[in-house]
């Protein structure tokens, strides 16, 4: 005991106190840039994650603010308008004179006797000038503030349909933006589910380890065997078409989110693990730290980063996935509307060969998916900013 | 080795008994029983009044054994699978689950084995191609080019294919196999041509995943090991590129893609099935989409089985092949 003693004697410092040394390194810290901040120089460099943020962004904003980008009222179907391909956005007219304001051309429907199916062309003796920020339709901004303003929208008897209109005449670009608004919460709320789970059993699994660790292994590498989109089919199936639209969400949420957590798990589960040893933790626990001090202080905000990463790469697999369930029809049902269903007429392969736009509401899809990946390849380099490049 | 490879075995036996109760639970979960359906399939043919109707599906119960509890119907569906290969019987098809799926088995297994192995050759040799060309053009494209190829839908792609092929190059090789002219010839290679004609986008998107994972992973282990020290030896010791590439690094970058395939497996399977559904080619994902629309409950649960159970197998050669091929992992 002794020798301790001594040890934990303070030492006369051997050069008296500077003032001057001490508030420099104050200020030093203080300019000393947290991890968050190193991951977010790291993450600014990569100009693919900048422009997957960028993408998702857009769509957030396109799915929130969807009747502002709406031209035509989204609630409303008009079948005389059904299938008119896109319109042709124009500066030249046909006689060759530039516009500076754009413009698209009348649209004149025949309609086939025989098959009764709408054929749609273009009249150009009429133009109507396009106009941006219109008075339109009314609705609420959020749902909450009344006004009817749009950002484009054509002259009066004029019709623009940047991506055509669908079997029931809806404006496929509108309903689109509105779909974002299902497809991404779905794919947001779904990750989220997953994270949690992935989060709780992976740092039970790391931090106790044992038996629960264990136990928690055998289960992941059980639910890992499965193959995933047989087994969301199988479930989404069942889920009753009589439900109302809420429930049918939430739990096509947890449908998602079943089979989706374990790479989290896995991933929390190697970090806990590798810093359950480390001497932060040793040091926390000698100081008589609690179990979820130690947790929710020391460990688990160490694997945040990770989880970040896995969690931006999910929300793609689950827009994909929900995609192709709706598609098929048997995932989000109507009156809800999501990316999928809207591409449904596709299914039928005369219509998609009459009219192929039908298939348009993939370009955002496709964009959804290109930008959080994108993300969440740009996170996972910057995710450990103390490593070389 | 040996008894690793006997440990991988007993574990997939349990994993497979596990893979039973969920597929077992998915037949249950809807309302009612498999003697309801039958009721429903009976009034809609007509000509028998509701009593008999009522008799009818309760001698199927009784037949069946649906009034005995859930763990002995169970274990009666595991025997019949296993003992006889029998599914349960299907309304739709009026035949075992069983003989729809055996057909269909194997036409399933020859596409996705196909794309399996065209993807995996393909993102091999692309890997090794751009690792040596590290951020060089083709590199860059290919990275590019594998990355928006993994965020495309697949069940798009598939309607692109139809779409041009039908509307655009008036072929009309979709939805079956084979053309008419050649459904009951005996195989010859004018019917292999037709068939490979008829199922090629099939593969072809099944694999496109395939080649985008498996050209990331090939160049990031290559372009680990071309930075190891035996390779700067090998090549100060004189020998041509070529050489260094095909002897040195390429067998031992090779490792992580076998012990990959187990997971590349599933995805390959899933490929199929989004397209197959989609182009109306007659395998396994088809026939699984129309039995859960019309909740053909049996036949829902068995394809369920039997995709699981394919995804164990898959598995269980993976570990068991890298354990043959990489001498470095010890098993005891």
């Amino acid at each position: 005991m002794d020798s301790t003693d001594t040890i934990l004697q303070p030492q006369e410092p051997k050069t008296p106190f500077d003032k001057v040394a001490a508030e420099t390194l104050l200020s030093e810290s203080a300019q000393h840039e947290s991890y968050f901040q190193l991951v977010w120089r790291r993450f600014r460099r990569s100009k693919a994650a900048i422009v997957g943020a960028l993408l998702v962004l857009a769509l957030v904003i396109l799915a929130v603010f969807a009747d502002f980008f709406s031209p035509y009222p989204l609630r409303e179907a008009k079948l005389q308008d059904a299938f008119i391909p896109p319109s042709t956005v124009r500066f030249v007219d046909a006689e060759g004179n530039f516009h500076l304001r754009p413009f698209v051309y009348a649209e004149e429907v025949t309609i086939n006797l025989k098959t009764f199916e709408p054929t749609w062309t273009e009249n150009t003796d009429t133009t109507y000038a396009i106009r941006f920020f219109v008075k339109g339709w009314e609705y609420k901004i959020l749902g909450l503030i009344p006004s009817n303003l749009h950002l484009f929208g054509v002259e009066e008897g004029g019709l623009i349909h940047l991506m055509g209109t669908d079997k029931f005449g809806r404006d496929l670009f509108g309903k689109s933006c509105e779909a974002g608004r299902i497809s991404l919460t779905m794919a947001m709320f779904g990750t989220l589910i997953s994270v949690t789970i992935g989060s709780v059993l992976g740092v039970a699994s790391g931090y106790y380890g044992g038996r629960a660790d264990t136990a928690i292994q055998r289960f992941v590498e059980f639910v890992n065997c499965f193959p995933q989109l047989p087994l969301w089919m199988a479930l989404a199936a069942i889920v009753p078409r009589t439900w109302d639209s809420f429930s049918i969400f939430v739990i096509m949420a947890f449908i998602f989110a079943l089979l989706s957590w374990t790479t989290l798990e896995r991933e929390v589960r190697g970090k806990v693990l590798a810093f359950r040893q480390s001497d932060f933790v040793l040091a926390a626990k000698e100081m008589g730290a609690s179990d979820k001090r130690i947790i929710f202080l020391h460990l688990y905000p160490n694997t945040l980063s990770h989880v970040l990463v896995i969690l931006t790469l999910t929300i793609p697999a689950i827009i994909l996935a929900e995609a192709f369930l709706s598609f098929l029809g048997i995932g989000i049902q109507e009156p809800l509307i999501s990316w999928g269903l809207l591409m449904r007429n596709a299914q039928n392969l005369q219509t998609l060969g009459l009219y192929p736009w039908v298939m348009s509401p993939v370009f955002f899809i496709i964009a959804a998916v290109l930008g959080f990946n994108f993300m969440g390849d740009g996170l996972r380099d910057a995710a450990d900013p103390y490593a070389t490049m | 080795m040996v008894n690793y490879i006997i440990r991988r075995l007993v574990i997939s036996v349990f994993l497979l008994l596990g893979v039973g109760i969920v597929s077992w639970v998915v037949i249950q979960l809807p309302p009612g029983d498999f003697a309801t359906t039958y009721e429903a399939f009976l009034t809609a043919q007509g000509g028998m009044t509701q009593q008999q109707v009522q008799e009818a599906a309760d001698r199927l119960r009784a037949q069946l054994g649906l009034d005995q509890p859930q763990v002995i119907q169970y274990l009666n569906w595991m025997k019949g699978i296993v003992t006889q290969g029998k599914f349960g019987y299907s309304f739709a098809y009026r035949r075992d689950v069983g003989e729809l799926i055996g057909e269909r088995l194997i036409y399933t297994m020859i596409l996705a084995i196909a794309a399996h192995s065209i993807s995996t050759f393909v993102g091999i040799f692309i890997g090794i191609y751009i690792a040596q060309r590290k951020y060089s053009l083709s590199d860059n494209a290919a990275s590019v080019l594998a990355f928006v190829l993994a965020s495309v839908p697949r069940f798009w792609i598939a309607l692109v294919i139809a779409y041009l092929m039908v509307f655009i190059l008036n072929q009309h090789h979709i939805t079956s196999f084979f053309s008419p002219q050649y459904a009951l010839e005996p195989w010859s290679l004018a019917k292999v041509g037709d068939f490979i004609q008829h199922v090629w986008p099939v593969v072809f998107i099944a694999g496109l995943g395939g080649v985008a994972r498996n050209l990331r992973v090939m160049r990031g282990n290559l372009l680990d090991v071309l930075s190891a020290q035996y390779v700067t030896t090998a090549r100060s010791k004189g020998l041509e590129e070529g050489k260094v590439i095909r002897r040195h690094a390429v067998p031992n970058a090779l490792h992580p893609i076998i012990a990959y395939q187990g997971t590349v497996l599933p995805y390959m399977f899933q490929g199929e099935m989004e397209a197959a559904i989609v182009l109306g080619i007659p395998t396994l994902g088809p026939l699984f989409y129309e039995s859960l629309v019309s909740q053909d409950i049996y036949i829902s649960g068995g394809l369920l089985f039997i995709y699981a159970a394919l995804i164990v197998f898959g598995n269980l050669i993976a570990d068991v092949s890298l354990a043959l091929f990489d001498p470095r992992i010890r098993y005891n």
